[in-house]
């Protein structure tokens, strides 16, 4: 086991979310040197306070939404190559949004917020629905979420033949993830707490759940209920950040990975850390994509990528 | 007391039991002979609680098993698998611990207690190791620990011997013996010696619903045991 011990302190992370933070604030197509953050009269006050900061926070919450569900949907379908959007949450949320976009219809950043969290609610009932036979069936859940993610990008392939030129740009924002346009919300800072408290009081039965749904039920896990509550918890928690910031990819698959590689399987470590790596995560891409070609902003996307592949990569080395 | 009353399992529609009654006591050793899918696995899950039988019921301790909630059956009951599941690499003694999740254990005696389990299966070398990383054999061990370190009244075990060597075998059926004196242990097993020289009962699943059930000298007469050998196979 090449576990580190240090790396399971959740404070460690934390510092280097701050550091990220005080970073993220000081570059970009202003650079504002760090004794003027707090300077209330420059104009570069405004740009960190109003635009950069609440930015940023955005990206956190995103990303540590995103690395939860990754974590909790590989264990509740039991494969490696399970991401959030699983469970048909972004093909029903992007439907809808390019839909309205497609449409000119002018909503508000919070109207497409819940056009977005409504697609994807309905995607995942039905994906419920139909892996739900007294229980869930997790390798069903697999197999309908890929087949109706096949049935979304056939409807958003669709749109986008028929858009024009301005919307297609805009369409591709949010297919590729776009953490530019929206405020951070409080409802999924709450959200994001109130499910991380539930999964910390239950950390041991999930461990007893990733080694396999009978060998939880012998050992006294309420299986079916856990299975419930995560699939909820991921359908909550993905919908709300795709209707946010659009899809972003890798997050929710990659984060939950490189964790384990470095805190280990009990998720007495892994729940805390999963949250906090993957708020750093996005906040590193983020920046990223909006300092590279400034003063171009680039999809967010792109970055999580380009960063998660190599760090993967480098320490998949050991397994 | 662990009752069977008349119970009758289907698997994918195929009956897979038809009326079966039994009862195990405290003080005795059981072992659940027959042909393959005479449904000795599926009879071992619905002791452990984890199958509900279509008619019949079985009561643990003058329970319904499905009455009690997953934790207090798991104290009552250890079930060890056949086969493992595909899983996460988790440690030895991680795995091991697992076995105490029906207890509420502080930190300390949940320790004591697993540590305890690996000694007395020999695998106490093994545990940093990662479990995808043991021989078959090795795992095998590993999930016994885990069933051990459950401390239940009854153990319920499918195929014990599977993957294990020769001298651990014999290790191990001695231990269950002892284990036998205060729990009721109750194994799937296919080898006929050792049921007869070890098991104090034996439950015999034959064909067209028919099920013989008594101690091992009467079970283990040639006229029983000519009924399993002449069943068509």
């Amino acid at each position: 086991m090449h576990t580190k011990q240090w790396l399971m302190k959740p404070w460690v992370w934390i510092l280097l979310l701050f550091l990220m933070l005080l970073i993220s604030m000081a570059v970009g197509s202003v650079s504002v040197p760090l004794s003027q953050l707090f300077n209330a009269d420059s104009i570069t006050y405004s740009i960190v306070w109003q635009l950069r900061l609440p930015r940023a926070f955005n990206a956190m919450l995103v990303g540590g939404c995103l690395a939860l569900a990754g974590l909790l949907i590989q264990n509740l379908v039991k494969n490696p190559l399970a991401d959030p959007y699983l469970l048909g949450v972004s093909g029903g949320a992007a439907s809808c949004q390019l839909l309205v976009i497609m449409l000119g219809l002018s909503l508000t950043a919070e109207a497409l917020f819940l056009v977005g969290f409504a697609g994807s609610l309905v995607a995942t009932l039905l994906v419920l629905k139909l892996s739900y036979h007294g229980h869930i069936r997790p390798n069903k859940v697999t197999l309908n979420g890929v087949v109706m993610a096949f049935g979304f990008a056939a409807i958003i392939s669709f749109m986008l033949s028929l858009a024009d030129g301005q919307q297609i740009r805009s369409m591709m924002f949010w297919l590729m993830g776009d953490l530019s346009f929206a405020q951070p919300s409080w409802l999924m800072l709450v959200v994001l707490a109130l499910c991380y408290g539930l999964l910390r009081r239950q950390h041991s039965a999930l461990d007893l759940l990733a080694r396999g749904e009978l060998f939880a039920r012998k050992s006294g896990v309420h299986a079916e209920r856990l299975n419930l509550m995560i699939f909820i918890m991921v359908a909550l928690l993905t919908s709300m950040a795709v209707a946010q910031a659009g899809t972003i990819g890798f997050v929710g698959l990659i984060i939950p990975h490189i964790v384990r590689l470095m805190v280990g399987y009990q998720h007495r470590h892994l729940l805390s850390v999963t949250v906090l790596a993957g708020a750093l995560f996005l906040l590193i891409a983020d920046t990223l994509a909006r300092t590279v070609l400034s003063p171009i902003q680039l999809p967010v996307g792109i970055f999580t990528a380009l960063v998660g592949v190599p760090v993967f990569l480098f320490l998949s080395r050991k397994i | 007391m662990l009752l069977v009353d008349n119970i009758t399992v289907s698997l994918q529609d195929r009956r897979v039991i038809n009326g079966l009654s039994c009862q195990f006591a405290a003080g005795e050793f059981w072992g659940i002979i027959g042909q393959n899918g005479a449904g000795k696995s599926t009879f071992l899950q619905c002791l452990a609680g984890l199958l509900r039988p279509e008619q019949g019921q079985v009561m643990v301790d003058g329970v319904d098993i499905h009455q009690l909630d997953p934790l207090s059956r798991a104290q009552k009951m250890a079930y060890l698998m056949q086969e493992q599941e595909p899983s996460l690499a988790f440690s030895v003694a991680q795995a091991v611990e697992m076995g105490r999740y029906p207890w509420p254990d502080d930190p300390e005696n949940r320790y004591r207690l697993t540590q305890q389990a690996l000694i007395d299966c020999r695998i106490k070398d093994l545990q940093d190791r990662s479990i995808l990383k043991l021989s078959g054999g090795e795992r095998r061990k590993v999930e016994l620990a885990t069933c051990l370190a459950q401390h239940s009244d009854y153990l319920l075990l499918d195929e014990p011997f599977n993957h294990l060597d020769v001298v651990y075998q014999r290790f191990l059926v001695k231990k269950l013996k002892t284990l036998s004196r205060e729990k009721t242990v109750i194994m799937v097993c296919h080898d006929l010696d050792v049921v007869a020289q070890y098991c104090s009962h034996v439950l015999m699943l034959l064909s067209d619903d028919c099920y013989l059930s008594g101690d091992s000298a009467t079970m283990l007469k040639p006229t029983n045991l000519d009924k399993l050998f002449d069943e068509p196979h």
